[in-house]
């Protein structure tokens, strides 16, 4: 298990490196000098080489990363915007919060009722309830995301007064007023996981009921509840991988969830950054987004290894 | 009539089949049949409810929605289709490559380098990086390229590590197969044979794979046009149709919002039967993986 650990966590560390890296590298290969960005379009040739000079620009790319990670490690600095001359890590900081409660409530949620209605809809299949599990499983991959945000707003938000339009208000408005203000936007983002994963949770569990091993299981008398367990660690499997990505690409729903409903999250700061042309805040804000993805997988395959020890064993 | 519903496996995958088919069909066909021009400006007949002479009534501009679904539509497939196009071409070779030289440096060379790209949020990716590059057209070679160019290249680039890993799998099974052997015995080259005979066996996964990366890819289109990263306007599609249509939510122009949402839903549920059909028909192992994004 610790081997597995390590080697996992060195692989992500090396993914890491490579796609950081990249992306490195793309925001610097812009043809257009931040220098022009910042100071106008004016500038001549000799303040536009100080400017480059002042911010470490016209040193090799290598180094400028090399620099770049050192902060990231020393100082935990992902970098310094040119247009706000600050660190972007705090601007970063403090957005993240909300685009974090919105996923992780979504997740938890999508997670937990998809792995309800999977195991239901597979145990009873061919009823009524699996027929409705499969419709809205297909329906929900289908409707967009920000889509449905825009009629649900216009359904329940306008023309009813059941949940405020947009926005997020603080806990401080009140528990009743903050859970109210988030049920529609993680709703809309976590109805394309829902539908993803009770659909994986479903076949995933038809194949491993349809096992020899199973049969054996229920002849030796064992409570059905307790197969049920044994099955859920083998058919989860897929399922748990599936969803340590689903955590990570959240993110980048979540991103056009909150532009739809008008909350300041993570979405627009990349927005306005992307707008101001702030490529650092951009590439922070992508850093982090990476980071989180590469470490959600790691989480899930690490789940994997304990739901089912064979996965350990083979892998490590 | 049942061998065609077998075909695409199932009457589920019939339906999208033919559902796509209408919806290329109605890509394709846009300029003759869309009753007006998508970028017609009218303001006389601004904010029009669908009637009779606009089936689905009319924008802010006085623009004929149903003209601009229908023009949105060529958008959002040209962008999807031509993204999993590179996918496909890159991921195949690279599988393909990966798979049938197995054992070597260059397997494990492709095959890291292929996991650190999955190692990449899609999206995200997609959304800063046009954000980054600009969302104005750019000009190679003489010839100019709107914005939605970017975001499919990078699209397709970003299919890529999927689309070969399912080609990988296939062609390292198939590597090992007694056809190969045989094949080698007649002294055929190896580069040939992993064309002409392991390609061919592993297309099926491929394509199953594929359709559902075109569902996604009208999803991830309509997204990035939303936040304005995509198809640029004046030029409609159907995530920057309902960017407009964001201004109009309180004062019940409903048919702005629900009109293109209503085609990318459907484009995308008939991508994914036909996606589902044929991977009961040509994919029975399920190698192609239930898609997120």
């Amino acid at each position: 298990m610790l081997g597995l650990l390590l080697r996992r966590a060195g692989f992500s560390l090396l993914s890491l490196v490579l796609v950081t890296s990249c992306l490195f590298v793309l925001t610097r290969a812009i043809p257009d000098s931040p220098g022009r960005i910042v100071l106008g379009t004016d500038v001549t040739q000799l303040q536009l080489t100080q400017f480059e000079h002042d911010h470490g620009l016209d040193r090799p790319v290598v180094v400028q990363y090399g620099d770049w990670v050192r902060g990231l490690i020393l100082h935990g600095n992902l970098g310094t915007s040119f247009i706000t001359g600050r660190p972007v890590g705090p601007d970063i900081a403090a957005t993240l919060p909300v685009t974090l409660e919105l996923v992780v409530v979504a997740f938890v949620f999508s997670c937990a009722l998809s792995v309800l209605a999977g195991t239901l809809s597979a145990l009873l299949r061919d009823t009524v309830l699996d027929y409705g599990v499969r419709l809205i499983a297909v329906l929900g991959v289908s409707v967009p995301g920000f889509w449905l945000a825009l009629v649900l707003i216009m359904a329940l938000a306008v023309d009813r007064d059941w949940f405020p339009p947009g926005g997020v208000e603080p806990w401080s408005a009140g528990v009743s007023e903050h859970l109210d203000s988030i049920v529609l936007p993680t709703f809309c983002l976590a109805i394309f996981y829902m539908a993803v994963l009770s659909r994986m949770t479903r076949s995933s569990m038809l194949e491993v009921l349809g096992q020899d091993y199973m049969r054996t299981a229920r002849a030796t008398g064992i409570a059905p509840w307790r197969v049920l367990i044994y099955a859920l660690r083998n058919a989860l499997v897929p399922v748990v991988t599936v969803a340590g990505m689903s955590f990570g690409y959240m993110f980048g729903w979540a991103l056009i969830i909150e532009s739809v409903f008008n909350i300041s999250g993570l979405s627009r700061a990349l927005l306005t950054a992307i707008q101001q042309r702030d490529f650092v805040l951009v590439q922070g804000v992508v850093m982090v987004f990476t980071f989180i993805f590469i470490l959600a997988n790691l989480v899930a395959d690490l789940t994997n290894a304990w739901l089912n020890p064979r996965i350990a064993a083979v892998r490590a | 009539m049942r061998r065609l519903t077998a075909l695409f496996g199932g009457g589920g995958g019939l339906i999208g089949a033919i559902l796509v088919m209408l919806i290329v069909a109605d890509g394709l066909a846009a300029p003759w049949i869309a009753p007006y021009d998508p970028l017609a400006v009218d303001m006389t007949a601004s904010l029009v409810e669908p009637g009779p002479n606009h089936l689905f009534g009319t924008d802010q501009a006085g623009r004929d929605v149903l003209s601009r679904v229908i023009w949105g539509g060529r958008a959002s497939l040209e962008v999807s289709t031509l993204a999993v196009v590179i996918g496909c071409t890159g991921g195949v070779a690279l599988g393909l490559l990966a798979g049938f030289f197995n054992g070597g440096w260059l397997e494990q060379l492709l095959m890291r380098v292929l996991d650190a790209m999955a190692a990449i949020p899609l999206l995200i990716w997609a959304i800063a990086l046009v954000g980054i590059l600009g969302v104005g057209p750019f000009t190679i070679a003489g010839i100019t390229f709107g914005n939605e160019v970017k975001l499919l290249s990078l699209l397709g680039v970003l299919y890529i590590p999927t689309l070969a890993r399912i080609t990988y799998a296939c062609a390292l099974a198939e590597s090992r197969a007694n056809y190969v052997g045989a094949r080698r015995l007649q002294g055929v080259g190896s580069l040939r044979i992993m064309i002409s005979d392991v390609l061919p066996n592993c297309l099926s996964p491929v394509i199953v794979q594929a359709t559902l990366l075109l569902a996604i890819g009208i999803i991830i289109e309509a997204s990035v046009s939303f936040v304005g990263l995509g198809v640029q306007p004046p030029q409609p599609s159907w995530g920057n149709m309902l960017a407009d249509a964001r201004n109009y939510l309180f004062s019940g122009e409903w048919w702005l919002s629900v009109f293109p949402g209503a085609a990318i839903s459907l484009s995308v549920v008939a991508f994914n039967l036909l996606g589902d059909g044929l991977r009961d028909a040509l994919d029975p192992r399920h190698t192609a993986q239930a898609l997120t994004a």
